[in-house]
């Protein structure tokens, strides 16, 4: 995937237009992670992207580890922050859900546990630059 | 009547036996299994609930003084919850259900939480007004019946369980969040900082997210976490957690207004938390309301409540086959809307 541009927001009407521009990158089976500083808005950047699929729902899924959703394309929204092994994602059939052809995975805090995760994948960094801005670099990886 | 219950929606396995409306075992094997097992406290795994469901069910039924085939019913979490797990303890009942010839009912995780005040001495009256706490969930319901519920409002983005486990850990309190902030909390002074609590259109719903990130703000302009007092750490607990608290009671004020309750009742993991409890309680006084709030075994994921809330929709004519499925999510429309 040649993806490889970063994206400056000075407001949560610029993330929503750089969500807008990203979803329509999107195709089903695609693996996506976030990385991020707790706050950086790792979640409110999902919840922006899903909403352009009919899906206006979307919830932090730190505790429930993966929430599943279904609106113009399916979703699995993971978030590996209380996990403390790879061996309870791998238990947790992580592979199942990124081998979905027909899902679209987003995953929060994925550089926690790199080793579970496929080689093909697109990499959003969010970098906090005060309370208002925000850099997002996006990285296709083949 | 003798109702079997399992739960296995996420990190907790729990079998729980209610006989007529008598619980007589509500085990959770991260409190049970390690004392009587030997084995090791089971960690986020589908295989950790496959290993321990099947003596946890054993000795449930050996402490009730119960046989397989005096149960009437099985009732077992069919979500929302991870998969895998569901997957367990489902597949479980269900075979128990085929194999014993019962009946079996698929019961919402969420539900089970929504009654299981009903597992105290004091039950909540209809119409209730439940406020679901938990690391995962934060909701708001209008509760007429057992088949009648009315979202009011639920979070937008992060479940305030989740708000105290995140502070906590960026203030290096350690884990689980919600009893260390409390403790904290208890040596702080909660008018030192002024940590927002926000207000959104639709007015009963809820979002912590800004108030987590506020924190984490604030920290830094303290020079980070290294650079705080204990002191300083106690203050922050204990600011957070009045604004977080406000938040909830605030809606729960709102909803006190709109709507003719006889109780409230606070249900969940977070309903363990002594200020939030006192502050509800404050509230149901001034509005003349009754309050039930969990005993502590019944506010974290527990099968007492699934084992109820399979009792309550068997008593109302419900019967599930055994297709029935695990559903990870709950559907946005699952709750009636007002």
């Amino acid at each position: 995937m040649s993806i490889h541009y970063s994206r400056k927001s000075n407001s949560e009407a610029d993330t929503k237009d750089i969500a807008i521009e990203f979803s329509k990158l999107l195709n089903d089976g695609m693996v996506i992670l976030l990385n991020g500083d707790l706050g950086a808005g790792k979640t409110f950047f999902v919840k922006r992207i899903l909403e352009q699929f009919d899906i206006q729902n979307v919830n932090s899924p730190t505790f429930s580890i993966v929430n599943e959703y279904a609106g113009k394309k399916k979703f699995y929204h993971f978030d590996f922050y209380r996990i403390n092994n790879s061996v309870e994602l791998i238990d947790i059939g992580i592979e199942d859900y990124f081998n979905d052809e027909d899902a679209i995975s987003f995953v929060e805090w994925a550089d926690l546990f790199p080793a579970v995760l496929p080689v093909k994948k697109i990499e959003i960094k969010i970098s906090v630059l005060d309370d208002q801005s925000r850099i997002f670099d996006f990285n296709g990886y083949d | 009547m003798i109702v079997l219950g399992i739960e296995s929606s996420c990190d907790e396995t729990s079998v729980a036996i209610l006989k007529d409306d008598k619980l007589t075992a509500n085990l959770i094997a991260s409190q049970d299994f390690h004392t009587n097992y030997g084995g090791v406290v089971p960690e986020l795994s589908s295989r950790a609930h496959l290993q321990i469901i099947n003596p946890l069910v054993k000795s449930a039924l050996k402490k009730s003084n119960i046989e397989l085939n005096n149960v009437d019913l099985i009732a077992a979490t069919a979500g929302p919850g991870l998969i895998g797990a569901l997957l367990v303890g489902l597949t479980y009942a269900k075979g128990l259900a085929l194999t014993s010839n019962k009946s079996f009912i698929g019961v919402n995780h969420i539900e089970g939480h929504i009654f299981s005040g009903f597992l105290m001495q004091q039950k909540p009256e209809f119409p209730f007004l439940s406020l679901v706490v938990s690391g995962g969930h934060t909701l708001l319901l209008l509760v007429n019946n057992f088949t009648e519920i009315y979202k009011l409002g639920s979070t937008v983005d992060d479940a305030v369980g989740e708000a105290f486990d995140k502070v906590a850990k960026l203030l290096g309190l350690g884990y689980p969040g919600g009893p260390k902030i409390q403790n904290a909390a208890l040596q702080g002074n909660a008018d030192k900082i002024d940590f927002p609590v926000s207000d959104l259109k639709q007015k009963l719903n809820f979002s912590f997210s800004g108030l987590k990130t506020a924190v984490l703000r604030y920290v830094q302009s303290q020079g980070g976490v290294d650079k705080l007092s204990i002191q300083n750490k106690n203050d922050i607990a204990a600011s957070f957690q009045v604004a977080a608290v406000k938040a909830l009671t605030r809606n729960v004020k709102r909803a006190l207004e709109l709507y003719e309750v006889k109780t409230i009742s606070v249900v969940g993991g977070v309903a363990a938390n002594a200020y939030l409890k006192s502050e509800i309680t404050k509230l149901a006084e001034k509005y003349k309301k009754n309050v039930v709030i969990p005993d502590l075994q019944f506010c974290g994921d527990n099968a007492a409540m699934i084992a109820f809330r399979g009792k309550s929709l068997y008593e109302n004519g419900v019967r599930d086959t055994l297709s029935c499925k695990p559903f990870p999510s709950l559907s946005e429309n699952h709750f009636l809307e007002i």
